[in-house]
Formats: structure tokens, C-alpha cells, sequence
């Protein structure tokens, strides 16, 4: 059978980081491959630069070549890969909220009056509505769906919108090659059989298909061939039938040699937080009733694929979304998700979006540490009316002072503005702020995301110290398993917002793979 | 002060701007005009329209925008004005009189702006102005119908409620513009006038050293930053607004004693532009503004007005100096917008 | 699967807006003792003559860029190619069709213009649309007042002041006065219905909602649902806005031009100030709102708010003997719609968002 398409030693770079490195993959008409990957493998990168997304240009273009039916293209637009015969299901569903179904499925390919389009050719042509819903309706059909589909997809449950996405591009009969970013993620495993069944149906057809899945039993099931990334390389390919779960798994994890930095423990002490059936509503990052209880005086990691839900604990905690569920910290209930009261009551988050969240980036490395202590607890204030209260420069400067050494950050003055400094040190910023502040219970966010070797050990060891010296709980919410691995007491893995599974760091990376992939291992 | 000045106060506009100013000046020498009276005025014409373009400063670094709806502070002032004035209080008790109804009564507008701009927040600027807009024609019902009694603000026979123009000649006309006036040769310092901006200047200075200004400022420049850090947004916001509101009755008051009367009805339509370009002009971005750029952007761009005029009446068409300075005032706020979404665009690409 | 009761809420602002207005028309008509077939007569004659102006603002709306406030450069251009035209004395049908020939090439490349500002300030669309319009504002005030006579050469004397530079403030445009506001012309008692010039108002409407129903209708609607989500759904966002305010400039374009041969004469410098205020309160006041608007809102729209405009200062001076009182009223009405539709909108958006996602 003929390749579809051809990759060929396809590199790509963001800000001089490597995304992908020398990628060889090709897909026949026919087939369905199957792509698996944990967080930054590249995957998500690889689609962009099939479907023309135009951030994969603004950041510098990509190396290698990519054919397709054997001509080599560039794709440089969404509607350029559409054109070409390329379809994809987006993860977060490429629909527009404020259209209806049948609109969003026929968008692009609407049936118009044959008397207009004679007149005024195809794209200036009045639409018939009826016929295409009629044909939405139809597709819809074949999924297993029926619903209206006059209804907005604004207000669409999730799974429902999974469908009209696929429905989508089944329903294009140019279609050649479909790529599928987790389609299967968001639906029930009996929806996500009759979709499978439908894909195999159309991979028979000849239709070329990239299955990009977490869950790994499906790839298994479904796929004639396997990719596996790892840090933007291909690691591993099997055909059908070599396919093993925990060889993916492993795979996908891969296995390094990591000195812990902190020695095993047994800690035997009271919970200091739980939460009962916890959810929070952060858009693509969904908590869905999560049960979990933290001890005192214990590093513990939260790990998941991104879109599961481990961003979202400090966030919620902290009412930057709505959320819902229990909470009892230190024997008492927590009711509001208030960040002021919270900070009070020794609770402190560090963001995992320092550009967004963590920083004043045009204010001085100063304010940016006293700025929450003197905020909310009142910290380096003179004597005066609460409010209206100056700061007592002197006092704060010397604090700052202090914590500039301890932390090693490097800066020309601590009146230094922190857009100024590097990434790995306003990330120790953060961390100053948080010591000033000096909680009892830490949430940390990818703390080592985007910053140099040597900053990310430092703030490795902090953790720690801040961990030993002043019995603080922390909680880090990371997508570097091994980092993880070195600091961590226990590791708790998500899957789609709940918890799936508590390991110990030491635990073989078999485990942690299929743990993540939501399969439970033997 | 320092950190203020290298905060890269040269870009295209002031560039253009400070052209402009020299030809102006270039001109005004060859039609040997009164420079040294052009200085003395230049220095009224600053704090005249200066404290006006400092209100916009606390609305701003609270992340509120440019206040488009600055007729609501000013509003306010002219009630107050109105107020003293109906009840003949003349000189010093006049004017102290009018500062206290206007920061009274503006606090209250500010506090209904405010909470109505926390409504609509990321769309205050277009809000603003609708919400300015729509005040003017209900003000005009106030004056119109509002029991007045003092015959000199009143229309002549046959027409109803107060004259569009009021003047202050027997009230405080040019209290703060006379208080300790110092003459050195040809120069006139108006050090009251100047003093009394000052303070207003270093009030703001203090305001944003406290920590509710600090909280203000840190909204204004990452509000999940602030969010996360436990502060009360809408608060903060609230409090700017409303401090803004007050600063453009106080405003709006010093304007009035220099000008010499209470300008009411569609007149405050026409200030709100010109003050928010000139703290563009100064060197703010749009998003963040310091003091110094909003003295520095006020005394540009009345020195470039109050040159314009005499240098425009030598040439045949007079009308072109309020062609050329609205051409101005446009094109810097267009700039900014523009400028200040690009500058936006990109820092989310990081 | 049953969530689409939402759209059809007690409180419906769709609904509620236009009735508000039919009630306030009612009672400031009540008020004004004007008889009904004057002011009937009245609003068919406003109908005509602002009816295309509120038209070309339903696109950009529906284009997700909310009120076109820069139509007024529109306008605009209609009114420089009318002086153009005038100036160069070209009379007749050929100078009729020129000034459509060239008030349709200056609000193309306006439009242009102004879609590629636009698209730099994706989401404060509407308040640089105001300073747009109140900059071509100077520029224009610039030509016409300070170029002619100094730039641009003067070939019809009378349509420049006495001092020979700039154009007077009142140009009569009798030269192009020509019948088709009176073709077709049905009298049922006491009203009188231009049938031309209504139908013509009606076909502009039709073109519209024809357009919005094709597939380019589409990507206009795609478009103004979620910029990222048609991209990636292979619509170039960039280009069809720039499209959508071509469209919506040269329709302001034509929409000037029927208001001024309707009038008979302009005022140079003020004929267009205030069309873009009045045309967006009139949309709204039909029920539309800044997220979304349809043909039907801009001509009910067009019928109540223009009621209220011409009864509210007759109003005022019988209620209050004073007739400032109701033109107060009537700027209040048009600027407080604007304002009124700006809060509600976008406390909306604001709920459905709920906060804004980190990156």
C-alpha cells in the first residue's frame, strides 16, 4: 500500500528548547498508527506542524521534510492541511461554541442551491439549511448519536461535542489522512468502542489515520503500527501483534538512573489536609472528585498527563476556580475557597504559570518577595492605619537581602525588575516569596518547568530544606516524573481528575507508565 | 525619579511631539512673540489641565484603563463648584467650599462608576465613554431643572435653569493662579498654584507607597498574581476608580479658577481627550503611568496648544490649530491602542 | 439532550429592549399631541434615509468585532466624493454615478485600512473604531477646510468660503436632486409611502441576510464565535474580518449617500457626526446586542428609536415647557442604549468565562 505520509528526520525547536528530534514516521493509506507519549514527548508538536498551525511558524518553522502523497509540502495554515485532505480531531474540539451542530459539522462544505450556485458560484451561494441538517443528522447517526442538531454547541456536554467533532470529519468524503488527538479521552469505554468501530470501518475505506491515545488498551486493540515518543525522539515502533502494554509503558517512561536526593523516610504522622470528592473547574485541567489525604510533614508528588487534573488542587484551594467538594485541613472544614483566608491559615500556592501567575514582572525583585507576607499577613508594616500603611523599607530590604544570598539569585540589585532575570531565578523569587510568607502547607506547580540544570537542583534542594528544617508539607504538581522520584515520599498519580493510584518513588517505571495510561497493572 | 526617567520615555510619538514643540518654538521666535509670557502662561496652562491628566494615573495602575469616562469626575467637580457658588461663598471659603463638596460628591459618583466598571472589566475604556456620554445629557436635566437661586448662574430672562457659562470673576477667579505669584524680571512664578499641584502629585506618590495603593498597582499589572495572592480585586479597583473620580473634581475646580468660569453642560465632553493623550504623550504605555509622565505629557501638550494660536492667527486659516491639535490627540490614543495590544500579543507567545 | 430552553429566558433582552422603546415611543408620542400620521410620515422618511447606515453595521457585529463606530468614515467618504465631484462640476446622471464610483472606491480602501487596524486589536475593536472615526474626523476637517484652496484646486467657486480656502459649511446638492425619493409614491390618507426608496432599504436588507447565508456567511459567523477555533478549523480569521469591514464602510458608503440626496443638501463638517451614534442605538434598540445582530433588529430598530427621536423634543416642551429637555432625552436615550447594551453584554461574557485560563 501506498504512504499517505512521509516524515523524514522532522526537527522542530521553541526558544532554542527541543520539541522534536530527527522523527521518521510514515503512514499508509489504510492503516491506523498509533502514536503514545507521556507530557513534552513531542506529540502535540508533531500534530501542529502536520496541520499547519501557524504558532509552529512564528516560532521559527521546523526542520525535515514531510511528503505527503509523495509531494512534499509546507503546510502553513490550518485551512492549507484541511485543503490538502488532512482532517483532525482536536483534544480541546476545534467547534464553534456559538454555532449550531449541523453548522459546525457542514462548516466549510455547506450544501447551497444549485440555482445560486450557478449564479454567483459555490461560496457566495445561498445555504440550505434543511439538507444539511439532514446530513449532520445523518453522520451523527452513524456514531451512534441522535440528538437535535439545531442546538448550539455552546451548550453541549463534553462527549456529546467529541461526536459532532469526529462527525465532522468522518462526514468530508476528501478526507485522506485524519489525525485523532485522544478522542477516546473524554467518552465512556462503551462510546469509545462504538467509535473505534467506526474508525476501523473507515481505516478499511482507505482512509490513513494517526491515533494519538492514553489508553494504551485501545492502541493495543486498534493500531497497526505504534510510535513512541520520548523527549521528541522515536524510542520504540511495533507492528500489530508486537504490541504489549507494559512494553509501551515502559517505553514512554523509559528508565534513567536517578540518585534520590532525599533519603527514604517512614513518616507516621496525622493527616494535615484531606479532601472528600474535591473538584474544581479549571477549563481543560477538570478535577473531577478527587479523594486524597496529605500527612504531615511529607513531600508528596502529583503527577498526571496534562488535562488530568493535577494543576488544578492549589488553584482550586485558592478559589481562582469554582470549586466543589471537602476539604478539611487541621480538623476543620474549609468552606470558602477564599486565597486571603487561606494564606491566613498557612496554606500557600506557587503557580506552575510564573508569567502569568507567579510574578510582577515590572516590579523589583523586592516587591515581588514581600509583596503576599506584607499583603496578607501584614508583614514589614509601620504602625499606622491598617489600609494606608507604608511599608518599612529598611526592615523588608534586610529580609530581601538575606533571602537573595540564601537562594543564590542572581540579580544586580534587589531593585532589579524580575522580567529582567532569568527564568530559573524568578522562579527562586517565587520561592523567596513562599518562604516569606512561610506556610505550613506548600502547593508547588512544575517548579523546575523551563529553567537551567543547575537552577532546577537548587530549587530541588529547597524544597527539601524547607521540607527538613521547618517541617512544611508540600505538595508538588509535576509532569517530571523523575524529578519527582528523587524528592518525593509517595507519589500520587490522576487520571481524568480522580485519583488512580498512590506509589511509592522507588516503584518501577512499568508502574508509573501504566498507572498513567489508567491501567491497572498486575 | 530616576527609575522614572529611563523607563524609555523616546518613541515615535514623543519624537514627533518634541518636533513639533521645536518648530513651534523656532516659529514663535521669527514672529518675535512674548516668550517670556508664553513661559509664564505655559506654567498655568500646566497645573490648569495637569491635575485633570493626573486623575487618569490611579485608574490606569489598577489595570482599569484609560478613563474615557472622565466626565463622571468631572461632573462631580462642577456640582460642587455650582454648589459654593449658589451660595455666594467668595475667595479662599469659595474655593476650599467647592474642593470639599466636589471630593464628597465625587466620591460617591466614583463609587457607582466603579462598581459599575467592575462589571465590565477588560472593556472599561469603551464602557467608560458610553457611560460619560450618557451622563452629560441627564447632568444637562440637573442643571436645567436643579432650584438654584443665585441670579448670576441663572439664564437671563427666558430661559430656564443655569447659563452654560457661569463666571467666577466675583468668586475665586485666579485664587490659586495669584497665591504668592513670585516676579523675577518678565517671569511670573504662580508658586501656589504650582505648590498646590505638587501636593496633589505627592499624595498620589504616597497613595501608591501604601499597601493599598501597592495592591492596586499589582492588580493593575497581573490580576491573577493579585488573585492568587489573596487580594480583594474588586476592592482594589474600586478604590482607584473612586480616587481617580475625586482627583478629576479637584481637577476640574483648579481648571475652573484659572479659566475663570464653570463651563456646564456639553463642555466636558471636550476635555476628556486631550487629558488622556497627554499622559500618552508623556511616555505611558497605557497600561501604567507615572506621575512624572503625566506632568511631563500635560506641560507638552499645553505648551504646543497655547503656541499654536497666536501662531495660527498670523496665517490665513485659523481653524487650523484645532484641526492640528485634534489630529494630534487622535492619532497618540490611537497609537497607544495600538501599541499597547501589540505589545500584549506578544508577551503571550512566551 | 434538552438545553436549548436557556435562549428563551423570561428575561430576554431581545425582546425586552424593543419594548421598552415601544413603550417609551408610545408615551413620549402621547405627550408630544404630534398626530400620528406625521410622525409615521416622519420615521418612513428617517427609515429611508438611516436605514442602510444601521444595515452596514450588522456584519461586523456578526463578525464578532461589536459596533462598527467607524462608519462615520463611511460617511465620510461619500460626502469627500460628493465635494469632489461638485467641485469638478461634473453634473447629471454621469456625476451621480461618479460619486457612487468613487464614494464606493474611498470606503473600500477605508475599509481596508481600518479591518488591518483591527485586526491588531483583536477584542478592543469597538473603542478604536471611536478614535478611528473621530481621527478621519480631523483628516477630513484637514482637506476640505485647510487643502481646498491650497492644495487642491478650486474649479466650482461657489462651494468655497469668501476667503478662498475651505469648503463652506453647507453645500446644496439641487445639481443631483433627482426624483427617486418620490418614485413610486403611494398616498394612503394621509401617508406616504416612497415605495421606491423602501424597497430599496428592503434590498440592502435582503443582500445582507442573503450574504450571511452562504458559506461566507458562515466564516463571518465562525469568525465572531471564537477566532482561535476558526482558524483551526481552516478559516483565515485575519482576512474575513478585513472583509467583514469593507463590507460594512461601503455600505455606510451608499447608506450616506441615499441620507444626503434624501435631505437635499449637506452640511459639510457635521452632516456626518453623530450617524454612527444614532445608527448603533437604533440596532440595539431593534434587540440586538454587541455579540449578536440580525437583519430584523436593524429595521424595527430603525421604527422605534427613530419614533422617539422625533417625538421626545415636542414631548419635552409640553411636559416641560421647554423643548432642550427632550433633545436631552433623545441623546441620553441614544448614548445610555450604547452604554445599557455595553454592561449587560459583556457582565454575559464575563459569567461564561468565569475566569480567564492561565495561558
Amino acid at each position: 500500500m501506498e504512504n499517505i505520509l512521509e516524515i523524514k528526520e522532522l526537527s522542530k525547536a521553541y526558544h532554542g528548547v527541543p520539541a522534536l528530534i530527527d522523527i521518521d514516521l510514515s503512514v499508509k493509506a489504510g492503516e491506523i498508527h498509533g502514536i503514545v507519549g507521556a507530557n513534552g514527548s513531542g506529540k502535540s508538536t508533531l500534530m501542529n506542524i502536520l496541520f499547519g498551525n501557524p504558532i509552529v511558524r512564528e516560532t521559527g518553522g521546523y526542520q525535515g521534510e514531510i511528503l505527503y502523497r509523495g509531494r512534499r509540502i509546507h503546510p502553513k495554515s490550518c485551512g492549507e492541511a484541511i485543503r490538502l485532505g488532512m482532517g483532525m480531531a482536536h483534544q480541546e474540539f476545534a467547534l464553534l461554541p456559538d454555532l449550531t451542530i449541523a453548522e459546525n459539522i457542514k462548516l466549510g462544505r455547506e450544501r447551497t442551491w444549485k440555482f445560486t450556485d450557478r449564479l454567483f458560484g459555490p461560496k457566495y451561494s445561498f445555504i440550505d439549511r434543511k439538507r444539511n441538517a439532514a446530513g449532520a443528522a445523518q453522520v451523527l447517526h452513524q456514531l451512534g448519536l441522535d440528538v437535535d442538531v439545531g442546538i448550539k454547541v455552546i451548550n453541549l456536554a463534553t462527549n456529546t461535542k467529541q461526536f459532532v467533532e469526529l462527525a465532522r470529519e468522518i462526514d468530508r468524503r476528501d478526507l485522506q489522512l485524519l489525525l485523532l488527538d485522544e478522542p477516546t479521552a473524554v467518552l465512556s469505554k462503551r462510546d469509545g468502542l462504538k467509535l473505534i468501530e467506526v474508525l476501523m470501518g473507515m481505516s478499511q475505506a482507505g482512509l490513513g489515520i494517526i491515533f494519538i491515545s492514553h489508553r494504551l488498551e485501545e492502541v493495543e486493540h486498534i493500531c497497526d503500527r505504534v510510535t513512541v515518543l520520548r523527549d521528541g525522539r522515536v524510542v520504540s515502533r511495533y507492528n500489530k501483534g508486537e504490541i504489549s502494554i507494559s512494553q509501551l509503558a515502559r517505553d514512554m517512561i523509559g528508565h534513567r538512573v536517578n540518585k534520590a536526593i532525599a533519603p527514604a523516610r517512614d513518616l507516621n504522622t496525622r493527616p494535615v489536609i484531606s479532601f472528600r470528592q474535591f473538584s474544581v473547574d479549571m477549563p481543560g485541567e477538570e478535577l473531577k472528585g478527587l479523594d486524597l489525604t496529605v500527612f504531615e510533614g511529607e513531600i508528596l508528588g502529583l503527577t498526571s498527563l496534562s488535562g488530568h487534573g493535577k494543576l488544578a488542587l492549589g488553584y482550586g484551594l485558592m478559589g481562582l476556580y469554582p470549586a466543589a467538594g471537602e476539604v478539611i485541613y487541621k480538623h476543620q472544614r474549609i468552606d470558602q475557597m477564599d486565597a486571603r483566608a487561606n494564606i491566613r491559615k498557612g496554606i500557600y500556592v506557587l503557580p506552575d504559570d510564573r508569567q502569568g501567575l507567579g510574578i510582577l514582572p515590572e516590579h523589583s525583585l523586592a516587591d515581588n518577595i514581600i509583596f503576599t507576607g506584607n499583603q496578607v499577613k501584614n508583614l514589614f508594616a509601620k504602625n499606622m492605619v491598617r489600609p494606608f500603611g507604608f511599608l518599612d523599607q529598611k526592615k523588608a530590604d534586610l529580609h530581601v537581602g538575606q533571602l537573595v544570598d540564601e537562594l543564590e539569585i542572581k540579580c544586580a540589585s534587589i531593585k532589579q525588575k524580575v522580567r529582567e532575570l532569568s527564568g530559573g531565578n524568578q522562579q527562586k523569587v517565587c520561592m523567596a516569596r513562599a518562604l516569606t510568607v512561610d506556610p505550613k502547607l506548600l502547593f508547588v506547580a512544575e517548579p523546575t518547568r523551563g529553567i537551567d540544570i543547575s537552577a532546577k537542583e537548587k530549587i530541588l534542594k529547597l524544597l527539601i530544606d524547607l521540607n527538613r528544617t521547618k517541617q512544611t508539607t508540600i505538595i508538588i504538581a509535576s509532569s517530571e516524573l523523575d524529578e519527582l522520584k528523587r524528592v518525593c515520599d509517595r507519589i500520587a498519580v490522576l487520571v481524568e481528575g480522580k485519583l488512580f493510584k498512590i506509589l511509592a518513588p522507588d516503584s518501577p517505571e512499568v508502574e508509573f507508565g501504566l498507572a498513567l495510561a489508567g491501567e491497572q497493572g498486575n | 525619579m530616576k527609575l522614572m526617567m529611563n523607563n524609555g520615555c523616546i518613541k515615535p510619538p514623543q519624537i514627533i511631539i518634541l518636533i513639533f514643540l521645536a518648530v513651534l518654538l523656532g516659529l514663535a521666535y521669527f514672529l518675535k512673540m512674548d516668550l517670556a509670557g508664553l513661559f509664564n502662561e505655559s506654567l498655568i496652562k500646566l497645573v490648569m489641565n495637569g491635575v485633570l491628566v493626573l486623575s487618569l494615573i490611579p485608574m490606569l495602575n489598577a489595570g482599569a484603563g484609560m478613563n474615557f469616562g472622565l466626565p463622571v469626575g468631572i461632573t462631580g467637580g462642577l456640582i460642587g463648584m455650582c454648589i459654593a457658588v449658589n451660595f455666594r461663598l467668595a475667595g479662599w471659603p469659595g474655593f476650599f467650599m467647592s474642593l470639599l463638596l466636589s471630593v464628597a460628591i465625587c466620591g460617591i459618583l466614583g463609587w457607582i462608576y466603579g462598581l459599575i466598571l467592575n462589571r465590565v472589566k477588560g472593556r472599561e475604556e469603551i464602557a467608560g465613554t458610553f457611560i460619560g456620554l450618557s451622563l452629560i445629557p441627564l447632568m444637562n436635566y440637573f442643571w436645567t431643572l436643579a432650584p438654584f437661586q443665585n441670579r448670576q448662574m441663572l439664564y437671563p430672562i427666558g430661559g430656564q435653569g443655569l447659563r452654560p457659562k457661569i463666571t467666577l470673576e466675583p468668586y475665586f477667579y485666579n485664587i490659586l493662579d495669584n497665591f504668592s505669584l513670585v516676579k523675577l524680571g518678565p517671569l511670573e512664578i504662580p508658586l501656589g498654584l504650582l505648590g498646590f499641584y505638587g501636593l496633589i502629585c505627592l499624595g498620589l506618590y504616597l497613595f501608591f507607597r501604601t499597601k493599598a495603593g501597592r495592591a492596586a498597582m499589582a492588580t493593575g499589572e497581573n490580576e491573577a498574581f493579585a488573585r492568587l495572592s489573596g487580594i480583594d480585586i474588586a476592592g482594589a479597583r474600586l478604590l482607584a476608580i473612586i480616587l481617580s473620580t475625586v482627583i478629576a473634581g479637584i481637577g476640574i475646580c483648579v481648571y475652573s479658577q484659572s479659566y475663570g468660569f464653570i463651563q456646564l453642560y456639553d463642555a466636558p465632553l471636550a476635555m476628556y481627550f486631550p487629558a488622556i493623550s497627554a499622559v500618552l504623550i508623556g511616555g505611558s504605555n497605557g497600561r501604567r503611568a507615572f506621575i512624572f509622565q503625566a506632568a511631563l505629557g500635560a506641560y507638552l501638550l499645553q505648551t504646543i496648544y497655547l503656541l499654536t494660536v497666536p501662531i495660527a492667527n498670523e496665517i490665513l486659516v485659523p481653524e487650523i490649530t484645532e484641526i492640528l491639535r485634534t489630529l494630534i490627540t487622535y492619532s497618540i490614543i490611537l497609537y497607544a491602542l495600538l501599541y499597547r495590544e501589540r505589545q500584549r500579543g506578544s508577551g503571550h507567545e512566551n | 439532550m434538552k438545553i436549548n430552553a436557556q435562549d428563551y429566558k423570561f428575561f430576554n433582552i431581545e425582546i425586552v429592549v424593543p419594548i421598552v422603546f415601544l413603550l417609551l415611543s408610545f408615551g413620549a408620542w402621547q405627550f408630544s399631541g404630534l398626530s400620528g400620521a406625521f410622525v409615521l410620515n416622519q420615521v418612513i422618511i428617517r427609515f429611508i434615509r438611516d436605514g442602510i447606515l444601521v444595515l452596514s453595521l450588522v456584519i461586523p457585529v456578526v463578525a464578532g468585532m461589536g459596533l462598527n463606530f467607524a462608519v462615520i468614515v463611511g460617511a465620510m467618504c461619500t460626502q469627500a466624493a460628493l465635494l469632489f465631484v461638485i467641485n469638478y462640476q461634473v453634473a447629471g446622471v454621469a456625476g451621480i454615478l461618479l460619486v457612487i464610483f468613487l464614494s464606493i472606491i474611498f470606503s473600500l480602501l477605508a475599509g481596508l485600512a481600518i479591518g488591518y487596524v483591527l485586526n491588531r486589536v483583536k477584542g478592543k475593536e469597538m473603542i478604536v473604531t471611536i478614535i478611528i472615526g473621530f481621527l478621519a474626523n480631523s483628516i477630513y476637517q484637514l482637506v476640505f477646510l485647510v487643502g481646498f484652496g491650497t492644495f487642491i484646486p478650486v474649479i466650482n467657486e461657489e462651494i468655497i468660503l469668501s476667503r478662498g480656502i475651505g469648503v463652506r459649511n453647507a453645500v446644496d446638492l439641487s445639481m443631483y436632486r433627482n426624483t427617486i425619493d418620490k418614485l413610486w409614491l403611494f398616498k394612503i390618507g394621509e401617508i406616504e409611502f416612497p415605495l421606491f426608496m423602501i424597497l430599496v432599504v428592503l434590498l440592502f436588507a435582503g443582500m445582507i441576510y442573503y450574504l450571511l447565508n452562504t458559506r461566507f456567511g458562515q466564516e463571518i459567523k465562525a469568525v465572531g464565535s471564537s477566532h482561535e477555533k476558526a482558524e483551526i478549523a481552516g478559516i483565515n480569521v485575519d482576512l474575513i474580518r478585513i472583509k467583514a469591514l469593507i463590507l460594512s464602510t461601503v455600505l455606510a458608503a451608499l447608506g450616506q449617500l441615499v441620507f444626503l440626496q434624501n435631505i437635499g443638501m449637506f452640511d459639510v463638517y457635521t452632516a456626518h457626526m453623530n450617524a454612527d451614534v444614532i445608527s448603533c442605538a437604533a440596532l440595539l434598540a431593534g434587540g440586538a446586542s454587541i455579540k449578536s445582530a440580525k437583519i430584523r433588529h436593524a429595521l424595527i430598530g430603525v421604527f422605534l428609536f427613530h419614533t422617539l427621536f422625533i417625538v421626545s423634543p415636542q414631548a419635552g416642551q409640553n411636559l416641560f415647557h421647554n423643548a432642550a429637555l427632550g433633545e436631552y432625552f433623545r441623546s441620553f436615550v441614544a448614548y445610555g442604549t450604547i452604554a445599557f447594551a455595553l454592561i449587560v453584554n459583556i457582565k454575559h461574557e464575563d459569567k461564561r468565562l468565569v475566569v480567564s485560563p492561565p495561558l
